[in-house]
């Protein structure tokens, strides 16, 4: 029989509606990759064992009924533990939030669940999103499955590394600098940041509220787009206000040609400090595969990209300290006993609620916004905004893509990076995006020819041109062949569908 | 201008996130070594420049029709308090003297 390892969710859900093996077959052969697994890559948080078989159970008796079976039926699916889900914990991998019983389900993930996805569980992330590593969850690190000794990247962490290990075939994380996209990279898998408001924010832990955007991650670009398919299914969402109708079919022209069409590629950023040769190495090895699908590829500038660092540690952390405000220990979240005030209350739940990460970045955020400091910093950095959306508007006139890395490097082992401002630096290529509102991908291209690791590719397009990105990274993916690689070392442990 | 360690006491009390001793001498080289990483946007003459607050330029209310529909019940809205009394969440006294007049 098959194994989930080599199945794309289309053909899961295939393979169900033709009674080829049933939803709750798939649900505990995913079970049982998970329990092989998980030991080593520690991606997952919680694992729904019993949500996961009664969505199955109930998949397959709508089959047993004659009922016509969702685009995702059946296909094994986890969220990143900042989406609530009932019958879970929402915790942000945070000391914070570890007992949080979900009170609702969040949008992204009820359109999944109306898809008909099995729910597996939660995944690990960086606290309350706060990093690059997955090793500032306060629970466990999360490590890399193409070396478990590295970090998978993150925020995204443990998404990436269930995906990569094949303990899922899609999971959702959240981007608002990089999060979803550089873990992909690091973990050689698709993952997608779609444009700012193509996927409702509602029942997502808000992090930073105008650059947050969930997306999908998967092996596959199909199984991406799939997933595109089910978030943005019913448009607007009422409960987003900045949600807006996203909604069409993302397969569509999925396998359109790409001749004749317009990549951008930015030669002084390749000479970016820190950037590896065999990434540089990587980028060249993806601008001729699109060049040998059809593809034009143009040279552009985008001369205010370098300086979006410092507009993103400006805007991130004042809108982070102002979404975090609400963990005050009186509502939910930890709450510190024997306390004579409230604000002793306060002070205390969070010192020791929150890890380090999560109180230098709201101190930062605090500061930033201070009397005197917000009109130098705060207001400046808006206009920086400006700038920066004005470059991509001219460059998208040029061309329908942009060519750059995800990450300057490979994946890193565990602690190799300390400085907490110099890791930092290592989201250039990613967060002038999320300033944008753009939509960006990165796509697997190769295993680095020094490191042995996986690679990826990231295009970035215009704010809802999502489709047309998907469809570049699907000719990405067919000139690499990187397609549907679960890491070798997980390939083919558990899984087995009997 | 460097922040010095009384700022940035200052600041952790305005967060309402309380520091230790040892605590309070690392988030001290830290802000400052973030806020070093600023620089960049305060080398750019933006007189003429306007802000942009959101990346959905053209971005107007979104208003529902005002019909009433079913909150999040008591119950589940006060599950996860970490205390309660009756139908509210507890808190203990608000101003320091305990709110004796």
């Amino acid at each position: 029989m098959a194994n989930l390892d080599t199945l794309s969710a289309r053909q899961v859900a295939a393979g169900i509606a033709a009674g080829d093996f049933s939803a709750t077959e798939v649900a505990r052969a995913a079970l049982d990759a998970i329990s092989a697994r998980d030991g080593q890559t520690q991606a997952f948080l919680q694992v729904s064992e019993e949500l996961a078989l009664s969505a199955a159970a109930a998949t397959d008796a709508a089959r047993a009924a004659g009922q016509a079976l969702a685009p995702l039926a059946g296909v094994p699916v986890a969220f990143k533990d900042n989406m609530n889900l009932l019958g879970t914990r929402t915790t942000c991998a945070s000391r914070m939030l570890e007992p949080y019983e979900s009170a609702y389900t969040a949008t992204c993930v009820q359109r999944m669940l109306d898809a008909g996805v099995t729910p597996l569980g939660k995944l690990n992330m960086d606290e309350f999103a706060f990093g690059s590593t997955t090793d500032s969850s306060a629970f466990h690190p999360t490590n890399n499955p193409w070396d478990v000794a590295r970090v998978p990247g993150g925020s995204s962490g443990g998404s990436a590394a269930a995906v990569a290990a094949g303990e899922v075939t899609i999971a959702l994380g959240s981007d608002t600098g990089g999060s979803i996209r550089q873990p992909a990279s690091l973990c050689g898998v698709v993952g997608m940041k779609p444009t700012y408001g193509a996927v409702s924010r509602y029942g997502v832990v808000a992090f930073g509220s105008s650059l947050d955007q969930v997306g999908p991650m998967g092996r596959r670009v199909e199984d991406v787009a799939l997933a595109m398919n089910a978030l943005t299914a019913g448009g607007h969402d009422r409960f987003d206000s900045t949600s807006q109708n996203c909604d069409q079919d993302y397969l569509a022209h999925l396998d359109d040609s790409i001749e004749g069409r317009r990549v951008g590629v930015i030669p002084a950023l390749l000479q970016a400090e820190g950037l590896t040769p065999e990434v540089r190495a990587a980028m060249r090895q993806a601008a001729d595969g699109l060049a040998a699908a059809g593809a034009v590829i143009v040279e552009v500038d985008l001369p205010n990209m370098a300086n979006s660092i410092a507009a993103y540690y400006v805007l991130a952390p004042c809108e982070a300290f102002s979404n975090l405000a609400r963990f005050d220990g009186v509502r939910y979240g930890y709450q510190e006993p024997g306390c004579a005030t409230l604000a002793e209350q306060s002070s205390l739940s969070r010192a020791h609620g929150f890890g380090a990460e999560a109180k230098r970045r709201q101190m930062l955020g605090a500061y930033l916004l201070s009397s005197g400091i917000y009109e130098r910093y705060y207001l400046a950095a808006q206009k920086v905004r400006t700038l920066i959306t004005a470059d991509y508007q001219r460059a998208f006139g040029q061309v329908d893509v942009i060519l750059m890395p995800a990450s300057p490097t490979v994946a890193w082992e565990h602690g190799a990076i300390s400085d907490p401002a110099a890791l930092y630096l290592a989201d250039v290529f990613t967060i002038s995006n999320n300033i944008a509102g753009n939509c960006g991908i990165s796509v697997p291209v190769c295993l680095g020819a020094d490191s042995g690791l996986p690679i990826g590719a990231q295009l970035q397009g215009p704010a809802f041109a999502d489709a047309q990105l998907l469809t570049f990274a699907r000719a990405l993916e067919r000139s690499c062949g990187m397609e549907g690689s679960v890491a070798p070392a997980f390939a083919g442990k558990g899984g087995e569908l009997r | 201008m460097a922040l010095t360690r009384e700022d940035v006491a200052g600041i952790a009390d305005y967060a309402r996130i309380a520091l230790t001793d040892a605590e309070l001498d690392e988030m001290t080289a830290y802000m400052n070594d973030a806020v070093e990483l600023l620089d960049p946007i305060l080398e750019y003459d933006l007189d003429d420049v306007e802000p942009t607050f959101h990346p959905i330029g053209e971005l107007v209310n979104v208003v529902r029709d005002d019909i009433v529909a079913p909150g999040l019940p008591l119950e589940e809205a006060l599950a996860n308090a970490g205390s309660r009394q009756g139908r509210y969440f507890r808190v203990p006294a608000i101003l320091a003297d305990g709110g004796a007049a």
